[in-house]
């Protein structure tokens, strides 16, 4: 287990949302894989925890290299794994920058794999429809399924601005294909 | 603004180890029934490595795109298994052949795994234990008292007010063990008429018109759907709701020879999107408009002669003489709605069809636009789609395909109309020119018994009965004591909301209710309720739904389901397979059939004292034959290899077997379609066993040939013309959407990533209806109606007239009442103008057939669901409005 690993407490109001991991099924999980653990806190769940993976940092770009609406592919975690980073536009869950509208995702659609070349919609800030049975993600709300197939939202790139270089650290749901985001 | 969304996925999944257990099931949701493998393992063991040989799956990970075998972070879940933690995963058969093949998956099977009951998830507030409600509270009793008391008190409801009045309403669909059990206690023991399946107020026929024409509702293989050049869809969208027929046979026909799909949908969904953008058509009409719009293709082809005349010679429809005799069911056994219409629907067979369809004035192009809302292009492009011949004379093969967009809104018409408009094109029994329903839930419902249907207190002329209408007989108060199982029954009926005010008076409003945990004091309270004219409602579930279970039942009963027991159950091309059980269920929780078994015994029922589910599915058997799931020469192989049913289906795995099934040459074969022309049966007739159905190669009709019917507009006109938006009103419609559909019991409270998707109903309204209300997406609405018209009464003679909706007026048995929904709008041109979009039933607080009539087709007895009719104004906003944690505005179909 990760040295970085710690608990946040807070209190539940008791009315709040049903928490999709308790700190049990969290602690079984943790005893069973080896990925670093970030903790959560949401509102009304207590302490939630979950199991996005902190991954070796990378810089991806500049701030002031991206234009709105202009993604740029990038790798990450390794260079088997092909990612969009992009600005939207418009803030978005887990932007980061100025606006807080600098986002990336993996391409690779979480449904079946195949690869979302092009499929980066400006007018809707959506990915898809995936060419091989349609899915479409929402890239300003953590890359939810907007429609179709997929059974997690489109893995998103956590990122960190540091002097205006745009760095990722890490990745939020799994990468297709993989059993772990570094398999 | 959230920095996390509401749920984040694992970021690694455990991989089975080699010596996991595995088995064999199907997804528990829509009818398609994909088939998936379970692996399991106990939790501190081992797990499976990345290469082939250290993983259960045997292949190496990662895995490639479209290569099946990836793991989502959706597809584990902990479970309890002979007693210990044990990892689970439930994933796509990435080896299978039929349906699913080669892994693909809707969203909703693929996160089926966390359907399973885990303490540490939201399936925590799974039923298990019997409880009784104590001073309001539900409390928890013994199998034994619970039992006792439900047997005691239907024997006292049977005995002082007949069997009408114990009343059962249940699912049609959670497998053949179950459904054989509850309806051998309610047909073949109890023998009450007051009984209904969860969509349906009563025994009325889904789609009366394809009855009446000889189609089989499930006549169609998957196949089809892939061979077919044109695919023509009314009410449906198998993107949305049939994703496997879609991505797999749709698309991929599309893909690879050109397929054609012409969509009739209010609503622009993505499979219509794609169609329109792949060559097909998507006809955006006005709800309820269908039979208008058969009628005018039909006009269309038959002006410019694109019928199949070659077809036509070689299987021509019935003639006067064929019709008359009852549409193929003899005289005794036909609708009752047959004479009451005489010469209303019936034809003397293509030429009297012909002439019928072009005396009609709403098959006239002008009119049939105006009425659809549908440009007259459009309307005749789709007749040349679907029949002009080509320019070498062969004809594009067209198959049609239907669902509850269509019959739910005009029922018999709409479905007599695409009926005859697709048998006119020749489509209904050769490979890839099929007319088929493309289905809702799975398959299960065996029959334990016949339905009473002469009981029933509604009466034509001459013998025909009507069948019983429940959620009046209910009203009316006729229904003493009520088994509710696996269904809401409220929400998913029209006008719900003066449904649950009936119920609600009966139940809770009557003075008598039990204020101790005594097993003699709640009988003598039941009693004392029923004696009042009140009534006992006891619910069987998985969950506490509302309000049925948390607010009406006085007792409830906790059901072991999917995963918890073994079950076989059927998919809409009739491909039976096995689901095994491969964790215990929380609790006290039973099995369907176990809870009835112990009902039955203590009722005093032979019969009922199965010691497995195995000792079910095999009698059950004997309730089937000559049926759509006849499987006697099955378990006759079965037997001949010294194995249980259920052992020899589990050899099957996610392949399973087609029914009906028969025998060849020693051989076990299974029956890819119906009515299929083209089917080679042997000369020296059926071997054994085997029944040689005549649906095999023929129509489903006393000759075999098929029934091309009338559509006459007159019987829905009234109702329509009544019911449309007046002024401000718009139409409140409702569906199904890809996310949430046939899972909705589990998907919307207790599987966390569709909770995020989709934590609240929506109400999808077009810009400039949202305008004009000062509506942006995400805000709060309410759609309300003070006019929802309500059927009241009835039970007595009727003739068609007093059956239609002036004649139900005139008389007194329309009542209109107010009722409101609060929704979440999404602004999107994806409707049409004048008309709005929610899902069916996805929240019980949200149910949207609240503003629906319960009005029924006079011709089948079934409700217009889609017929919500209310005003739309703003109340606020939602918190999904600016928090992006949840949910999402983003148009469906963008591209």
């Amino acid at each position: 287990m990760s040295s970085e690993f710690k608990i946040l407490e807070t209190d539940s109001d008791g009315e709040g949302r049903a928490c999709q991991l308790s700190r049990r099924r969290f602690l079984q999980a943790a005893g069973v894989g080896g990925a670093t653990l970030a903790m959560l806190t949401v509102p009304g769940c207590g302490t939630l925890m979950a199991r996005t993976a902190r991954l070796p940092s990378k810089r991806l770009a500049s701030l002031a290299d991206l234009e709105v609406d202009k993604p740029v592919t990038v790798m990450y975690p390794d260079p088997k794994s092909m990612c969009m980073l992009v600005k939207l536009g418009v803030p978005a869950g887990g932007g980061v920058g100025p606006d807080g509208d600098v986002v990336a995702f993996s391409m690779s659609c979480p449904h079946m794999g195949m690869t979302m070349i092009g499929a980066y919609n400006a007018k809707h800030k959506g990915m898809g429809p995936c060419p091989s049975h349609l899915s479409r993600f929402d890239l300003t709300r953590y890359g939810i399924v907007v429609s179709g197939h997929a059974t997690q939202s489109l893995p998103q790139v956590l990122l960190e601005v540091k002097e205006g270089e745009i760095y990722a650290t890490g990745l939020r749901g799994l990468l297709y294909g993989r059993n772990g985001n570094l398999g | 603004m959230a920095n996390e969304p509401y749920f984040t996925p694992d970021s690694d999944v455990p991989l089975p180890p080699p010596d996991a257990d595995q088995f064999t099931t199907c997804c528990d949701y829509c009818v398609v029934a994909c088939g998936y493998k379970v692996y399991r393992w106990p939790v501190g063991s081992k797990n499976g490595g990345p290469q082939a040989a250290e993983n259960a799956l045997g292949v190496d990970f990662p895995r490639g795109p479209l290569k099946g075998g990836f793991i989502s972070p959706n597809m584990h879940n902990i479970v309890t298994a002979d007693g210990k933690k044990q990892h689970v995963i439930v994933v796509p058969d990435k080896d299978s052949k039929v349906v699913n093949r080669g892994g693909d998956h809707s969203i909703r099977g693929g996160c089926i795994a966390q359907k399973c009951y885990n303490p540490d998830t939201p399936t925590r507030d799974r039923l298990q234990y019997p409880m009784m409600r104590i001073n309001g509270k539900l409390e928890r009793i013994s199998w034994d008292d619970a039992t006792d008391i439900f047997a005691e008190m239907a024997n006292y409801v049977i005995e002082k007010y007949s069997e009408s009045a114990y009343a059962q309403k249940q699912y049609s669909y959670q497998y053949f063990e179950n459904n054989y059990a509850l309806t051998k206690l309610a047909w073949r023991h109890i023998h009450t008429p007051a009984h209904a399946f969860h969509d349906n107020p009563g025994h009325a026929p889904d789609t009366p018109g394809f009855r009446d024409a000889g189609i089989d509702n499930f006549s169609a293989s998957y196949d089809d759907w892939y061979e077919a050049d044109v695919v023509f869809l009314s009410g449906t969208d198998p993107f949305e709701t049939k994703t496997i027929i879609w991505n797999e046979y749709m698309m991929r026909g599309t893909m690879e020879h050109g397929q054609k799909q012409i969509f009739v949908n209010p609503r622009r969904t993505s499979g219509a999107d794609y169609a329109v953008k792949n060559g097909g058509l998507h006809l955006q009409l006005i709800p309820g408009t269908d039979t208008v719009l058969h009628m005018a293709l039909a006009r269309v082809i038959l002006e410019n002669g694109w019928e199949d005349k070659k077809w036509l010679a070689k299987f021509p429809p019935a003639n006067k003489w064929e019709s008359d005799s009852g549409f193929g069911r003899g005289i005794r056994d036909t609708p009752w709605q047959w004479r009451t219409t005489w010469g209303k629907v019936q034809t003397k067979g293509f030429e009297d069809y012909k002439a019928w369809i072009l005396s009609q004035k709403e098959s006239e192009l002008d009119f049939a636009a105006e009425l659809c809302g549908l440009p007259k292009e459009q309307i005749v492009k789709a007749a040349e789609l679907m029949a002009k011949p080509r320019p070498d004379g062969t004809r594009p093969k067209l198959s049609v395909g239907i669902e509850k967009g269509n019959y739910w809104t005009n029922n018999y018409s709409n479905t007599a109309s695409i009926a005859s408009l697709g048998l006119i094109c020749g489509a209904g029994n050769r490979p890839g020119q099929m007319i088929s329903r493309l289905g809702g839930h799975q398959r299960g419902g065996n029959s334990g018994g016949s339905y009473p249907r002469s009981k029933g207190p509604e009466k034509f002329f001459g013998r025909r009965r009507m069948t019983l209408n429940l959620d009046k007989w209910l009203e009316n108060g006729h229904v003493r004591m009520a088994y509710v199982v696996g269904t809401t029954w409220v929400g998913s009926m029209s006008a719900s909301q003066s449904l649950q005010e009936s119920m609600t008076k009966l139940t809770r409003g009557n003075p008598a209710q039990i204020s101790k945990n005594d097993k003699a004091h709640a009988l003598e309270v039941m009693k004392e309720r029923v004696d009042s004219g009140g009534t006992m409602m006891v619910v069987q579930d998985i969950y506490l739904r509302e309000p049925i279970g948390s607010e009406l039942a006085d007792f409830v009963f906790p059901a072991a389901t999917w995963g918890e027991e073994a079950f076989v159950r059927s998919n809409g091309e009739r491909r039976m397979r096995i689901y095994d059980k491969f964790y215990d269920a929380p609790g006290e929780a039973k099995p369907d059939w176990w809870i009835v078994g112990q009902i039955g015994q203590k009722m005093g029922f032979p019969g009922f004292d199965w010691k497995t589910s195995n000792d079910v599915y095999e009698e059950s058997m004997r309730g089937n034959r000559r049926g759509r799931r006849d499987y006697a020469v099955f378990l006759k192989y079965a037997k001949k290899a010294g194995k249980s049913g259920h052992d020899f289906l589990r050899e099957l795995g996610t392949q399973g077997i087609q029914t009906p099934v028969r025998e060849e040459d020693g051989k076990i074969l299974g029956t890819k379609r119906f009515h299929d022309s083209t089917l080679e049966l042997p000369h020296t007739g059926p071997e054994k066993l085997t029944w040689m159905h005549k649906i095999f190669k023929s129509f489903k009709t006393q000759t075999g040939r098929p029934h091309l019917l009338k559509s006459p507009w007159f019987i829905f006109a009234d109702f329509f013309d009544a019911i449309k938006p007046k002024g401000e009103e718009l139409w409140v419609s409702s569906g199904r959407i890809n996310e949430v559909w046939q899972s909705g019991f589990d998907d919307v409270q207790r599987r966390s990533y569709i909770t995020q998707r989709w934590p609240e109903n929506i109400l999808e309204i077009h810009p400039e209806d949202a305008k004009a209300r000062g509506i942006e997406s995400g805000d709060m609405v309410e759609a309300y109606s003070d006019r929802v018209a309500v059927q009241t009464g009835g039970f007595i003679h009727r003739t068609l007239e007093d059956a239609m909706y002036t004649g139900l007026l005139k008389n007194g048995h329309i009542e209109f009442k107010s009722a409101s929904v609060e929704l979440v709008a999404m602004v999107t041109d994806s409707v049409r103008k004048g008309t709005t979009f929610s899902i069916c039933l996805m929240n019980p607080k949200r149910a949207v057939n609240a503003l629906s009539p319960s009005v029924t087709d006079p011709m089948s007895g079934n409700y217009r669901f889609k017929l919500g009719v209310g005003k739309v104004r703003k109340i606020g906003e939602s918190p999904y409005k600016k928090d992006l944690a949840q949910m999402t505005f983003v148009d469906r179909t963008f591209s």
